[in-house]
C-alpha cells in the first residue's frame, strides 16, 4: 500500500516525498488543487471512498498523515 | 507612486486571494495604503489567514452577510475593495458610496457566463475557451466596467477544479498588471456589451440538473462529469443516474485506455469519440424508479 501512495504522491507532488515537516499545505509544498488530484487518485487506486470530512489540512501533513489515511480508510472498507 | 486609496481590503478565498493578498501586502511600501483581509467564506483548505499571520496583515473572519454589509458601510477613507474568488454580493447602498470603489476577479470572459459556477457552464456548454475579467462593481452582479480580461483554452480533459485553478493562475496575472492603474484611478475601462440572450447562472443550478442521463452520448455525459468535478468541496452534490431501473449515485469516473478495462461490480464503461474508455463508478440507492 504505502509504495503505491508513494507513487501517487511522485506523480502529483514530488517535493512531499522529501517533506520532513508537520504541514506541508501551510508551507506550500502542496496546494488544494493537488489534494484534490491525490484524493482522485488514491480513490481510484483503492477503490475508496474519501469523504470530504477526511480531506482536511490535517490528513495531509506529510506522506506518513496520507498513508494514515488511506490505511484507516481501506481496513474500513 | 501615489495614490488617493488610503485603505486596501481584500475579500476573497483560495489560491487567487492568497496570491493577490500577498502582491498587495508587497506594494504597500510603495503607496502607504493600509491593508486588511475579511474571510467571509470558509474553505477547508484555505492558507489566508496562515498569509495575514506571517505578513502582519489584519485578518477577520465574517461569515455573516449583513455584518459584512454593516462593516463595510462603516468605511469612512477612500477605500479600494479587492473582491477575488469572492461571492458575497455587495449591496448598492455600498457600490454607490463616493469613497468606495470595487473590483471584482470573474472566471469568466464577460459578458459571456455571469453569475455562479462559470468554469463548469463553459465545459458542460463545450465551449473551448474561457478566461477571466476583473471589473469595477457595480449595482448589477457582474456588470460593471471590464478592467482586464485574460484567456485560456479548455482542453478535451479539463475538469471543472483544474480549470478553476487555472482561472486564479489568470487572475493573478491579470491582477499584477492593473493593479498601478487602478490604484492610481487610471484604467481605460471598456462597458460590456450586453446580448438580449444573456443570462445569470444562479448558484442553485446544476449543469444537466444534476442527473446523468446514460442514454445521452458519451462524450457528452463525460463533459457533464468534468462540469461538476471540484474534488470533494461540494460544489455540487454528486451527480445521480438509473441503472437498471435503479437511482444510483455516481462516485467517481476517469478515462481510460480499453486496454485498462477490468470488469468490476457497480462500474460502467462508455465508449468515447477518442477512442478511449469512460469509467464511471456509481453506488444504488435504496429506491427503484417507478
Amino acid at each position: 500500500m504505502e509504495e503505491k501512495v508513494l507513487e501517487i504522491l511522485e506523480e502529483y507532488c514530488e517535493e512531499a516525498l522529501d517533506y520532513t515537516g508537520d504541514n506541508m499545505m501551510e508551507e506550500g509544498v502542496i496546494d488544494s488543487f493537488t489534494v484534490i488530484n491525490i484524493v482522485s487518485e488514491l480513490e481510484d487506486v483503492f477503490d475508496i471512498e474519501i469523504d470530504a470530512k477526511y480531506v482536511v489540512a490535517e490528513n495531509f501533513r506529510n506522506k506518513e498523515s496520507i498513508m494514515d489515511l488511506v490505511k484507516r480508510l481501506v481496513d474500513d472498507e | 507612486m501615489e495614490t488617493d486609496f488610503e485603505r486596501v481590503v481584500v475579500i476573497g478565498y483560495g489560491k487567487a486571494a492568497g496570491e493577490i493578498l500577498k502582491y498587495i501586502a508587497d506594494r504597500q511600501a510603495d503607496y502607504g495604503y493600509l491593508l486588511e483581509f475579511i474571510e467571509h467564506e470558509l474553505h477547508a483548505l484555505s492558507v489566508t489567514a496562515q498569509i495575514c499571520e506571517e505578513s502582519g496583515i489584519p485578518f477577520s473572519s465574517v461569515p455573516d452577510r449583513r455584518e459584512l454589509g454593516v462593516y463595510l458601510k462603516e468605511i469612512q477613507e477612500k477605500t479600494l475593495i479587492v473582491s477575488a474568488s469572492n461571492n458575497y454580493l455587495f449591496p448598492a447602498s455600498l457600490v454607490e458610496k463616493e469613497n468606495i470603489a470595487i473590483i471584482n476577479f470573474h472566471n469568466a470572459l464577460l459578458p459571456d457566463y455571469p453569475g455562479r459556477n462559470a468554469p463548469s457552464w463553459v465545459i458542460y456548454q463545450g465551449e473551448k475557451r474561457t478566461g477571466i475579467t476583473w471589473h469595477y462593481v457595480t449595482v448589477g452582479v457582474d456588470e460593471g466596467n471590464i478592467i482586464i480580461q485574460k484567456s485560456c483554452e479548455i482542453g478535451p480533459d479539463t475538469k471543472a477544479y483544474e480549470l478553476a485553478e487555472q482561472l486564479m493562475d489568470l487572475a493573478c496575472e491579470g491582477f499584477f498588471e492593473c493593479f498601478d492603474a487602478v490604484l492610481s484611478e487610471k484604467v481605460e475601462t471598456r462597458p460590456q456589451a450586453f446580448s438580449p440572450e444573456r443570462r445569470m447562472y444562479r448558484s442553485t443550478e446544476i449543469p444537466g440538473e444534476g442527473f446523468l442521463n446514460l442514454e445521452e452520448e458519451p462524450d457528452k455525459i463525460y463533459r457533464l462529469l468534468r462540469s461538476v468535478d471540484y474534488g470533494k468541496t461540494g460544489v455540487f452534490p454528486p451527480l445521480q443516474t438509473v441503472v437498471d431501473g435503479k437511482r444510483a449515485k455516481i462516485l467517481r469516473y476517469r478515462k481510460i485506455a480499453p486496454e485498462k478495462k477490468k470488469e468490476e461490480a457497480d462500474m460502467l464503461y462508455l465508449p468515447l469519440a477518442d477512442g478511449n474508455l469512460l469509467k464511471i463508478k456509481y453506488t444504488n440507492m435504496s429506491d427503484e424508479v417507478g
